[in-house]
């Protein structure tokens, strides 16, 4: 019997709500607003009471898929990986790195993001990333 | 963002959220609070409750504007023209903080001579609004005590979205209220961690913490840090810039995480026929959205819920995400796929944890200096955080000290959005979010509960239009702009006024992106999705 | 008093008659549910006093009806104050747990937070730690919040409720949140009593549905209220139904171990 909740940031808007995410033998069972977290202080919105649901949907992708004869099939993580790197490879190689961009994202962590733009920066040798800071 | 920076020194919230309870008067414009930050609504309403007047201006009669004590219907994408009639009775009232202006502003002289140039009932007659109406905001606003702005994607999603930024600072500046309790210019950020991306410089002209790309001192630290010869010095491209360059056979390859741009961008189909024609996409995402069926390789990430990590809130604060399950299926932890991808591209990163990359960032980030996992157990901080004993900043610009020496007036005159109203296409087009949703509704309509709540999309068309069309509620109707055509379900409401229809924009299938226009703020590059012309045609 | 708690707690889990116990446990600077299991370390438990004590509180019984519909054969413990001790009553009643498969492990509230809540008994029958204050020193008979309502005039009234219900923006949070409330099929969700798809709800029937349906259940604890975003007095109204129940059929939800509710008498549709 493993039952858990673990305080977490909601993943919806900017307001920053602090909940547990109830899990019960691996599988999330609901959410529970925290009480004396600084924004929602035990509060949360319709969105933020639902946000373990779409978590272990069976959409989710579970596979990597790669693009063959015109079809997305699933393939191997080192297929992926390599098929990734290798083509940024050439593509750098052949037209340069600003042939390359960027969409980082304001859905992911901030070590996620960051770690995006080094290597772009660092790896790649662009500037060419964005996010949709925007929208 | 870019707005606020010009204006301030920095483009982030300027006060906190619990920091609303207390003004006197709050100034809600381009933001549909209830709906879209329902939070920082409960904030909104506490300082109602006590005593507080609400002022919302919005083309559309949302929720808080119901709960307010003087709602105003300006019409779409006049938003500095109001602003600047609020000012204009200001000045007119004498009702100016003369001793701030002085002290803590420049550039005033420009600005004043522009406002006082203003005619009431020109603006009266561009907004929509009554002039006692402009006057009764005005004078709310300016009285005793603090007022607060709030805004949202309401004001930036326009071509004129920086003008209106640099409007809304205008007024907080003309009146003093900065730096203090209970005031500020506060934006809302639509997405949980906007902030944080802006912050670790997913932007194509700044490292961490807005450090300039194009700075010799900035370059060399970060070149060394990162332990390569030299970084590029030029100024990357923006996401529409991006489009555009794929279509100029410039861009071949673009990795997109976690982002669904052929739902969120605009002008849809322009988006997907980039896609289609660019060499590599690479999409790294949970589900197979619109975009992913696109890409060449699809890497299964993973969400909030299966990783650690920090997001920053609104109101700046770091906060901690925390893994609650294993990764679903064989998906990956995204800093992970990353890294091994640099890897094996020739770029060596050896990164154990999030918390070692966190480590990494505040080295590198003054702003960030101070905070590491364990400070942000508890309540998070609220950056800048320059050094380990330093608490955080829950309020910016404090006493008028702004981040960029003195606040800055900026002479701004009311131009029309990119597409206006014609006899082809005759509606106001407004976009937006509800309730249940969340943006491309990738994660919400996959959710059971927020799914039954609303299934489908919908357009709202206030009931005089509705007889004119001769259609009745849940009706199909067709609606075209100049980039395309979509077809959706009626919803009569006098929420929207004759004349203009609203959206939402979290149904792929009836995609309101597809007649969104494209055209973008010069500077902060951000695209007009708050207005476009539309026509409608009975199906 | 937590001292108390703890040896209970470590009786129970060494003796091996629960598998576990639900309490709250504090860490990452919050305190939050959690369940106990042997050998798990006792120092991380608290009370949930924050600013006051008492002040941080859970639906535990909740977590409870998630762990026994797992797991219906093992015994759990629960940490329980005066009216999650009414809650337990209620849903032995309602068949969502048994009796015999959970141990109570109770404490009484401090004056301030019974005061606060105006509770009519701040501590559970069955207490490990603290102590049954007698009637008048608990103070909470006192039921001035709806004396307050009542005693406006019926327009007022009317505004201030309509003022109330304008500001709900449905996060169905005052359910989610209720440790009575655990309906597979929830009639807030029911098309033909209330509207969706739109903000504000339908005034007043989202409200008063759900009011009504908890006329029998409500144990006045509170945490409706606080989990409330726009602040709508939600135990203020659920207090006047309940008032109702105990005017009309001399019922109070959860007082009594083996109460049944009037509201139940009809029972099935008799046999033709």
């Amino acid at each position: 019997m493993d039952y858990k909740n673990t305080l977490t940031t909601c993943t919806y808007c900017g307001c920053g709500c602090n909940f547990f995410l109830e899990s019960l033998d691996g599988r999330l069972t609901g959410t529970i607003p925290c009480k004396t977290g600084p924004v929602n202080e035990g509060k949360l919105c319709i969105k933020g009471w639902n946000a373990h649901e779409f978590v272990q949907s069976d959409e989710r992708l579970k596979k990597p898929l790669l693009r063959k004869d015109g079809e997305l099939v699933e393939v191997s993580w080192d297929e992926a990986l390599d098929f990734t790197a290798t083509r940024l490879k050439e593509i750098q190689k052949t037209n340069g790195p600003d042939a390359i961009g960027f969409c980082a994202s304001a859905k992911v962590t901030n070590e996620e993001n960051y770690i995006m733009q080094k290597f772009a920066r660092a790896g790649v040798g662009t500037n060419s990333v964005d996010h949709c800071a925007r929208l | 963002m870019a707005g606020l920076a010009a204006s301030f020194g920095s483009g982030a919230m300027t006060n906190s959220l619990v920091d609303l309870e207390g003004s006197d008067t709050i100034f809600i414009i381009g933001s549909n609070t209830a709906t879209s930050h329902p939070l920082v609504a409960t904030r909104i309403l506490r300082a109602r409750e006590n005593g507080a007047k609400i002022l919302v201006a919005d083309p559309r009669k949302n929720q808080i504007a119901d709960l307010s004590h003087l709602y105003v219907r300006h019409r779409p994408g006049t938003d500095v023209a109001l602003l600047n009639g609020m000012m204009k009775v200001i000045l007119d009232e004498r009702l100016e903080d003369t001793d701030f202006i002085k002290k803590k502003t420049e550039a005033y002289d420009a600005f004043k001579n522009l406002i006082e140039k203003v005619d009431l009932d020109a603006v009266s007659k561009i907004c929509g609004v009554s002039v006692e109406d402009i006057k009764t905001l005005a004078l709310t606003y300016a009285r005793e005590g603090s007022s607060a702005i709030v805004y949202c994607m309401g004001i930036t999603q326009h071509t004129n979205g920086v003008s209106n930024v640099k409007s809304l600072a205008n007024l907080a500046m003309l009146t003093g209220n900065l730096g203090k309790p209970g005031t500020g210019v506060n934006p809302l950020r639509g997405q949980n961690n906007v902030q944080g991306a802006c912050d670790m410089g997913s932007l194509p002209d700044v490292y961490t913490g807005y450090q300039s790309v194009t700075l010799g001192a900035a370059n060399k630290k970060f070149a060394d840090a990162w332990g390569v010869p030299e970084l590029p010095t030029k100024v990357g491209l923006t996401i529409p810039e991006l489009m555009s360059g794929i279509e100029k056979d410039e861009v071949k390859a673009l990795w997109v995480m976690g982002e669904n741009p052929v739902v969120s961008d605009p002008d849809a189909n322009h988006v997907i026929k980039a896609l289609e024609k660019i060499d590599l996409l690479i999409v790294q995402d949970i589900f197979l959205s619109a975009t992913a069926k696109l890409a060449d390789v699809v890497l299964p990430g993973v969400s909030f819920a299966e990783k650690d990590g920090t997001f920053v809130n609104t109101e700046r604060r770091v906060m901690r995400v925390r893994k609650a399950i294993e990764p679903v299926g064989e998906s990956h932890q995204d800093w992970k796929i990353i890294q091994d991808i640099s890897n094996l591209f020739g770029y060596q990163m050896n990164y154990d944890s999030p918390e070692a990359i966190f480590k990494e960032i505040a080295e590198l980030t003054p702003s960030y200096a101070g905070i590491t996992y364990e400070r942000l157990e508890g309540q998070g901080i609220q950056w800048p955080c320059p050094s380990l004993a330093h608490p955080g900043t829950p309020i910016l610009h404090t006493d008028g000290n702004f981040a960029r020496g003195k606040g800055m007036f900026h002479a701004i005159d009311y131009k029309p959005p990119a597409e206006v109203i014609d006899e082809e296409y005759p509606f106001w087009m407004t976009t937006g979010r509800v309730y249940a949703h969340y943006h491309t509704g990738t994660m919400t309509r996959r959710s059971k509960s927020l799914n039954f709540e609303v299934s489908q999309g919908f357009i709202e068309i206030n009931p005089a239009d509705a007889k004119t069309f001769d259609v009745k509620d849940g009706h199909r109707i067709k609606i075209n702009s100049r980039r395309g055509e979509i077809e959706t379900r009626v919803k009569i409401t006098k929420r929207v006024e004759k004349g203009v229809v609203f959206m939402p924009f979290h149904f792929e299938e009836m995609n309101v992106n597809k007649l969104t226009n494209p055209a973008y703020d010069p500077i902060a590059k951000i695209p007009e999705l708050k207005v476009c012309a539309v026509k409608l045609e009975k199906v | 008093m937590i001292d108390q708690v703890k040896q209970k707690i470590n009786e129970l889990l060494s003796q091996g008659s629960v598998k576990g116990v639900v309490a709250l446990a504090y860490a990452h600077g919050h305190a939050g549910p959690c369940l106990f299991q042997k050998g798990d370390d006792l120092d991380a438990l608290c009370l949930g006093d924050e600013k006051k004590a008492g002040d941080v509180r859970y639906p535990l019984n909740k977590v409870l009806i998630t762990l026994a519909r797992q797991y219906p054969d093992d015994v759990f413990g629960v940490l329980v104050r005066g009216c999650d001790e009414r809650g337990l009553y209620g849903l032995y009643r309602l068949k969502q747990l048994e009796p015999d498969k959970v141990v109570p492990i109770g404490i009484s509230c401090p004056r301030d937070l019974a005061l606060a809540c105006e509770c009519k008994k701040p501590w559970p029958d069955d207490m490990t730690a603290g102590e049954a204050p007698n009637e008048k020193e608990s103070g909470g008979t006192e039921q001035k919040g709806v004396q307050d309502v009542e005693g406006k005039e019926q327009p007022e009234r009317f505004d201030f409720w309509k003022d109330q219900f304008l500001k709900c923006v449905k996060c169905y949070g005052c359910r989610d949140i209720c440790p009575m409330c655990f309906c597979y099929d929830c009639s807030l969700e029911c098309e033909d009593l209330v509207s969706k798809g739109d903000l504000p709800v339908d005034i007043p029937t989202f409200h008063l549905v759900r009011a009504m349906h908890m006329a029998d259940r409500c144990i006045d604890c509170g945490l409706c209220d606080e989990a409330c975003p726009v602040d709508i007095p939600l135990r203020l109204l659920y207090k006047k139904t309940a008032e109702v129940m105990n005017h009309e059929f001399g019922f109070t939800s959860g007082i009594n171990k083996n109460e049944i509710s009037p509201l139940s008498l009809m029972g099935p549709m008799p046999e033709k």
